[in-house]
């Protein structure tokens, strides 16, 4: 039963997307699009539910061909394509990039060790299905948004073909490689996965073929091939340190005996390495924000449920390897630090999808800050944070895609005042930018015990603190925009709903009576990922009991001790309290007390903002009476302390700062 | 919940307006006398608020009553967990929230004034919120426990004592959260500060008065965190806090209004220093 799910959840997708490809009639490749998120849905679902403790799984041959060549072939075939497309753009570092792997990999495969056979290839634990979960469910609703907004992008390109099948091959596609690689416990199984999402991303980011869309696409191959490189390193170092093809295996890896740790920590510093380009750490931020010039579902993929957590996944997967070494503190460091400085560089941003793209990297460093900090509580803490910021992230994109479509711009202050044209959409995205944000919602929580676990290295907790700081600044502001503008008499509050108002209030808005008009496949992947943030959000002590408890479990047996109890309250540690239940009942019925004193009857005012005395009598329009008895707008901005932290200014320090960091990881880790 | 719970956390959300209130009267008598003036009645501030009560209703939009309300809830939820001795850091987040709800509510009206005033506001978050989390990992350091009640339970001796340099990066904190001079940039109790109210400058009414309550709320919990310092006796927890206070009056009337541009930079850097330099007296402390 386990060996179809896992088999589905892998080829599935490889077989929907290239239906995807093949079929020309739009209506059908939605069906089938929708048809395979229903399915992949289903499928993680029964895993999660079948899944007691860990599972192996060696599929032997498919459809009469050993899967082991028939990986090896696909690999190589691979890595020549891309050979190819680096010589088609004329690109000699990604041609020297491809050429380090081809050589050293058929060096290794031919010579070294013949016809390499890993058991078990899958290993499913908790981590793998919470992946899983992620890469099947939020995954597939930014596919289903896909459909729709696709029509309105192409619309706006005016293309006389369609180039649909093809995006939307390669966007199901990476749900399968990015499934693959959750699963994958053979390493160069791992790997073959591993560059089938960095060959994905370089497709979907360059689908548009612009120019910036070109370069941008070709920036992200270079980066995510130098991971690649460190990949196959790796792989080598294994086989040539301990002599066997066993530590291939990522659980024996893992696992290894005390006695190889400091033989095995140059490889699972090249590991690391590799999990940073794809993680986008810095200095290797920029090719995650190069990639918005793609249509929105793909950033709202790459950001939320594959690619950069594939990076996340491998530096938490392998934690426990490295744990108590160096490398562990300098990933800890490398992590607060980027955390900290992209938390800067998105306070610096006015475009939104920046802001969520410098989020998102922060959040990714806090993610890797956690696994190197390697206590029980922060990974823990780094295994809630993928799961909170998959879902509040990848709405936030499809929020501001749909925005763009509406008002033709992502600039933030561009969207000052949308609620009051766009109510429900705006609604929505203040919900994703307070779940990143506030207790008691989920991402918030992670931060907590990420803090708390933090507190034993001084320099990591003092990052950790500025940039959650810095979190709160950016976020705040842009949710406030949303709501900045004059009282619209549409928008007079219904004030007859009874008890039930705040209610129809929390899904609806103050003004029932305005409607959403949006197509179910926008509609649909929304509101879920907006509804399942809250109640993830609510139900984390399940969540902690059932999923991420386990991880610490089947993660490496007997040597760690339970970090956190759970009870009705919420999740306590020893050394602290979390009370999710509590927070969460009482923030609900300030929010009722609250809506309830909105929609109160009685007299009030409305009045335009205060301007001195001088404003316009007509509230809806903001202006003032200037010389000559002549009615001026103003305009207020956001502060984005261009001066101080610039983009330009102080990404060139950041990225020196980074590699130095890296540079003594590798240094001290040679030595 | 114990029946003791039950019965503080009754007391805390009654008494503690009240607290907060007569702190506020204090302030305005001890300024006054400070500034060679008389002073209004310690009362002052209640008859303010109820005054305000009975005002017209007026807002720019319904954004902003919502949000009035949740920023009195968070703070309310404040004292709370305060009252509860729970978590510390989880105290912290809620109390953000409440500032979260407060610049949300100022950025809902378009005014420029608000609008600005929501800016510095922001800024101001951003200035103490890092000290106050360093302050708590401080805590917890030489503790061992996040948790005010294990803290209590555990440690027998004046946080101070160990912590000297970690209570003045709380007090950059306690003058930014007071709205003090030099830190009162976002919105200030001052006249001759500025000429439009800043961050509060669209609420009115019963609107403005929840909000005066809310950071009544506010004081009392900032004050609670000043008596951790000392929990070992109330005597000297007294003395403590009303030191303080009164230290933080002196300083909003010897000071002037400083920009952001020098807050941020000079707040981060003393605080991390005096941090650092305090973590590492306990590592060598414990070491």
């Amino acid at each position: 039963m386990l060996d179809e799910l896992i088999g589905i959840s892998i080829l599935l997708p490889f077989i929907a997307g290239t239906l995807c490809f093949l079929v020309k009639d739009h209506r059908v490749r939605a069906g089938i699009i929708v048809a395979t998120g229903i399915a992949l849905t289903i499928d993680s679902l029964l895993l999660f539910q079948g899944l007691s403790g860990s599972y192996s799984y060696t599929p032997e041959s498919l459809l009469g061909i050993d899967i082991n060549s028939l990986i090896t072939f696909a690999d190589f075939a691979l890595l020549f394509i891309i050979l190819a497309i680096a010589f088609k753009l004329g690109n000699p570092l990604i041609i020297l990039l491809t050429l380090l792997q081809i050589v050293p990999l058929g060096y290794f495969e031919l010579k070294m060790a013949h016809h390499v056979e890993v058991t078990p290839a899958f290993y499913i634990d908790s981590l793998s299905v919470i992946m899983n979960l992620i890469i099947s469910i939020v995954g597939s609703l930014i596919c289903i948004f896909g459909i729709r907004y696709m029509e309105e992008h192409e619309h706006h390109l005016h293309l006389k073909k369609s180039r649909q099948p093809r995006f939307f091959f390669f966007l199901v596609l990476f749900l399968g490689a990015m499934n693959g690689l959750v699963f994958a416990n053979n390493l160069l199984w791992l790997y073959f996965f591993w560059e089938v999402t960095t060959f994905c991303s370089f497709m979907l980011i360059g689908h548009d073929r612009t120019e910036i869309a070109i370069r941008n696409a070709t920036r992200a191959l270079w980066m995510n091939m130098s991971g690649g490189v460190a990949f196959v390193a790796a792989i080598i170092l294994i086989f040539h340190t301990t002599g066997s093809v066993e530590y291939l295996s990522l659980q024996t890896l893992i696992n290894h005996g005390p006695a190889l740790t400091s033989a095995l920590l140059l490889p699972f510093s090249l590991l690391c390495f590799s999990g940073f380009t794809k993680a986008a750490q810095v200095p290797f931020q920029s090719w995650l924000c190069g990639a918005m010039v793609a249509p929105t579902p793909v950033s709202a993929l790459l950001h939320s449920s594959t690619m950069v957590k594939a990076g996340v996944y491998l530096v938490v997967r392998l934690a426990p390897g490295y744990q108590g070494t160096f490398l562990s503190t300098m990933v800890a460091t490398f992590g607060a630090f980027t955390f900290l400085t992209a938390s800067a560089l998105a306070v610096n941003m006015s475009n939104g999808k920046k802001i969520l793209a410098y989020s998102t990297i922060a959040n990714l460093g806090l993610i890797i800050a956690c696994a190197g900090i390697n206590t029980p509580a922060a990974i823990i803490a780094a295994v809630l944070l993928i799961i909170f910021h998959a879902i509040s992230k990848g709405l936030l994109f499809l929020c501001v895609g749909t925005i763009e479509h509406a008002i033709g711009s992502r600039d933030i202050e561009d969207m000052r005042g949308l609620y009051n044209s766009m109510p429900a959409v705006s609604r929505i995205t203040i919900i994703g930018i307070l779940t990143m944000m506030l207790p008691p919602f989920g991402a918030l929580m992670s931060k907590w015990m990420a803090i708390e676990a933090a507190a034993h290295i001084p320099w990591v907790v003092v990052m950790v603190a500025l940039g959650s700081g810095l979190t709160v600044l950016f976020w705040a502001r842009w949710a406030g925009l949303f709501v900045s503008g004059p009282h619209l008499k549409v928008f007079e509050a219904d004030k007859d709903s009874g008890l039930l108002g705040p209610f129809v209030t929390m899904f609806k808005g103050f003004a029932t009576k305005v409607k959403w008009n949006a197509p179910a496949s926008i509609k649909v992947p929304m509101v879920s990922l907006a509804v399942g943030a809250i109640v993830l959000s609510l139900a984390v002590p399940w969540l902690y009991t059932t999923l991420v408890d386990p991880v610490l479990s089947s993660y490496r047996p007997g040597v760690f001790v339970e970090p956190f109890r759970t009870g009705p309250l919420g999740i306590t540690s020893g050394t602290g309290a979390f009370y999710v239940l509590p927070v969460f009942l009482f923030s609900i019925l300030g929010y009722i007390v609250a809506v309830a004193a909105v929609k109160r009857k009685g007299h009030r005012v409305i009045s335009a903002p205060y301007m001195c005395g001088e404003q316009y009598a007509d509230c809806a329009q903001p202006k003032f009476r200037s010389h000559l008895n002549s009615w001026k707008d103003y305009i207020a901005a956001n502060i984005y302390m261009q001066d101080i932290i610039g983009e330009e200014k102080i990404s060139y320090w950041i990225n020196i700062v980074s590699l130095v960091i890296l540079i003594v990881l590798f240094g001290e880790v040679l030595r | 919940m114990s029946m003791n719970e039950v019965v503080a956390v009754i007391a805390a959300i009654l008494v503690s307006p009240i607290i907060g209130g007569l702190v506020a009267g204090l302030d305005r008598k001890v300024t006054a006398r400070l500034q060679g003036r008389y002073g209004p009645p310690i009362l002052q501030p209640f008859y303010d608020v109820l005054k305000l009560f009975g005002k017209e209703k007026m807002i720019v939009n319904y954004w902003q009553i919502f949000c009035a309300y949740m920023y009195l809830v968070a703070d309310v939820l404040t004292i709370i967990l305060l009252a509860l001795q729970s978590d510390l850091l989880l105290i912290f987040f809620v109390l953000a929230v409440g500032g979260v709800f407060l610049v949300i509510g100022a950025l809902a009206a378009e005014s420029p004034y608000s609008q600005i005033g929501a800016q510095r506001e922001l800024i101001q978050m951003l200035t103490y919120e890092p000290l106050l989390i360093l302050v708590f990992v401080g805590i917890y350091l030489e503790t061992g426990s996040f948790k005010i009640s294990e803290i209590i339970a555990n440690y027998n001796q004046p946080l101070l004592l160990s912590l000297p340099l970690l209570f003045v990066v709380m007090g950059y904190a306690l003058v930014i959260k007071l709205k003090k001079s030099p830190f009162d940039i976002a919105t200030s109790h001052h006249a001759h500060q500025e000429i439009v109210k800043g961050v509060l400058t669209e609420y009115s009414g019963p609107y403005l008065a929840i909000i005066e309550i809310s950071h009544w709320y506010e004081t009392v919990f900032l004050l609670g965190l000043c008596a951790l310092f000392w929990h070992t006796s109330f005597v000297w927890m007294a003395v403590l806090v009303v030191a303080t206070y009164f230290g933080e009056v002196l300083v909003d009337n010897v000071c002037a209004r400083l920009t952001w541009r020098w807050m941020l930079p000079h707040a981060w850097t003393g605080g991390l220093i005096m941090a650092f330099a305090n973590y590492f007296w306990i590592y060598e402390k414990i070491g």
